[in-house]
């Protein structure tokens, strides 16, 4: 006999507890827009190292915090930038200019690539962008090959072991939904990054809806079949499409703490992980830190939500 | 005219005159791509858009837009943007992939813009780092984001600096992003970029080498020989860029209503030498 629809809701230190040493993580986002930042500090206040992030295509805060509190060992990634606040993301440059990180030094459509060659499970595709480039020197995963007298990159698989994404909604099924008015696209690399995954899929969002609501508008569901997680505010510093602006001045103050750090003042920086991360013990004490009359501020107009 | 002498332009006039000379490069019937935070490029369309190339289709991130003006461009700080109501034709990113289809009315770009940490006489690009002496890397760069690809199987690109300096325009890049026209022909690849603007001067390319198009009103030939880390194909007679005509002065007041192209950074006088 069958039972009820099975629910998918977990809690942010249940999804943190599927990162382990080592791990492959995949983390969705575009520069400013819906990293999941909530998920990120509850995996850093597990103590995890040397893990393999694939995030972007292009990556932002989410990589950087992650790389500078030393949790990672490999980023496969098209770059990791914060927009007008930093053309290079300082704990990224920090720690590739010490050799303290690998970089799968590839581009978007590489990255993309990479992880439908998962997603199909073929041992390689084969791709005219990045033939005359830097990209096989610096990566070795990528050959130059010919084919029928053409150039071509190929480009291996790459399987995250668990995904996490932010987004605006999910029902407790696992129906994950972008807003109606999306900010730059339908979605980012959500569906890539969850269709090449070994693992779990969890995605973060800032609030449940019940299911009826999901099938009025199935076009907006983006992804299935996710662990759900309520974060309200889960991406700050970021931005969540539809819902809120990026914290703008959240990113300032971290950017100048990871440039100091950079030039060999590390003061600030420590106090940015104490205050945001370690000092705290849950997702509700970084709200708090933050002050909801704040957070209010950054909250897009009623018309787009 | 001596260079302590001259009258730089305001940044809202450089970057005027810039959309103009991009905006006069771009076809009616193409598709025009580029990233986030792209005003000027944003500009240079909806110029074009309105005054020769009612077909253009302007690919902003990955939403297509019927363009009306500039002012919802910044998504990251305009809190009453009304951006989403422009909008035709949404896709996941992904759709980046399927730029080398170039017959397909869905392709995702005919036009692409692209910038870089260096750029050099071939118009090869590197936004992956800078060597030291030592050879290997000393400044890690952002990576070559969504730039590789695209550029190297979109129809036509243009290069495009905030600045002009001989750090940015090197004899050859370190690292490299995306191939110029030597590098692509040496691995089986037509073409190469067609256009480089930069607040001093507008170059094309000739024999796969970038080449003096035009220099902008305050600046000189040989400042900007001076400002750029190789020798340039200079012609006989280098003109001055042709400042904005009166009818593209009235489309850019309509593009750009609010003046978010007096806003951006611009290095006018080239930047630090």
């Amino acid at each position: 006999m069958s039972g009820p629809r099975p629910e998918r809701v977990i809690d942010l230190l249940e999804a943190a507890a599927l990162v382990r040493d080592g791990s492959t993580v995949g983390l969705s986002g575009f520069s400013y827009q819906n990293p999941p930042m909530a998920l990120v500090r509850e995996i850093l206040r597990r103590r995890v190292t040397k893990l393999t992030i694939v995030s972007g295509p292009t990556s932002g805060i989410e990589t950087d915090l992650l790389i500078g509190a030393g949790a990672v060992r490999r980023v496969i990634t098209a770059g990791v930038a914060f927009e007008r606040v930093a053309g290079i993301a300082p704990a990224f440059r920090r720690a590739a200019e010490r050799g303290e990180i690998d970089v799968w030094e590839c581009d978007e459509s590489i990255w993309h690539l990479a992880l439908k060659a998962a997603a199909w499970d073929m041992p390689y595709l084969l791709w005219r962008g990045g033939v005359g480039s830097s990209l096989p020197e610096l990566n070795r995963d990528l050959r130059e090959v010919e084919e029928k007298g053409k150039r071509y990159l190929r480009i291996p698989p790459v399987r995250p072991d668990v995904v996490f994404v932010h987004a605006a909604e999910a029902d407790v099924y696992g129906n994950v939904r972008m807003p109606r008015e999306a900010y730059l696209g339908r979605c980012f690399s959500e569906r890539a990054l969850a269709l090449a995954c070994r693992g779990p899929v969890v995605a973060s969002v800032e609030r449940i809806v019940s299911n009826d609501e999901v099938r009025r508008d199935p076009a907006r569901t983006i992804l299935r079949g996710a662990l759900v997680v309520e974060a309200p505010w889960g991406a700050h510093p970021g931005g969540t499409s539809g819902r809120y602006l990026p914290d703008l001045e959240h990113y300032r103050d971290y950017a100048a703490a990871g440039e100091a750090r950079l030039k060999g003042a590390p003061a600030a920086y420590q106090r940015y992980l104490e205050r945001h991360v370690y000092g705290l013990e849950k997702h509700g004490d970084y709200l708090r830190t933050i002050g909801a009359a704040h957070l209010e501020t950054l909250r897009l107009n009623a018309a787009m939500s | 005219m001596s260079a302590n002498l001259r009258v730089l332009p305001s940044p809202g006039d450089l970057t005027r005159l810039l959309a103009c000379v991009v905006a006069r490069e771009l076809k009616d019937g193409e598709i025009v791509a580029f990233g986030l935070h792209a005003e000027l490029m944003l500009a240079a369309a909806l110029l074009a858009q309105k005054l020769h190339a009612p077909g253009l289709a302007i690919r902003h991130g990955l939403r297509v837009e019927s363009g009306a003006e500039i002012g919802p461009a910044a998504w990251t700080e305009a809190r009453e943007s009304r951006a989403h109501e422009l909008v035709e034709y949404l896709e996941p990113h992904d759709a980046i992939l399927d730029v080398a289809g170039t017959a397909s009315p869905m392709r995702f770009c005919d036009v692409f813009f692209i910038g870089g940490l260096q750029i050099d006489r071939e118009g090869s690009t590197n936004l992956i780092g800078i060597k030291g002496k030592d050879g290997r890397m000393k400044v890690r760069g952002p990576g070559s984001i969504g730039t590789t690809s695209i550029a190297t199987l979109a129809r036509h690109v243009m290069l495009f600096s905030t600045d002009h300096t001989t750090r940015r325009f090197v004899e050859t890049v370190d690292y490299v992003s995306v191939p110029g026209w030597k590098r692509r022909a040496a691995v089986g690849l037509t073409g190469g970029p067609s256009l480089c603007v930069t607040p001093l001067a507008v170059f094309d390319f000739e024999d796969g080498a970038m080449r003096l198009r035009s220099v902008h009103a305050h600046a000189t030939v040989e400042e900007v020989c001076r400002r750029t880390g190789f020798t340039l194909a200079l012609a006989d007679e280098v003109p001055v860029t042709p400042p904005p005509s009166a009818a593209e002065r009235a489309a850019l007041s309509v593009v750009d209503p609010f003046g978010r192209l007096d806003r951006l950074a611009i290095a006018v006088d080239g930047g630090p030498a």
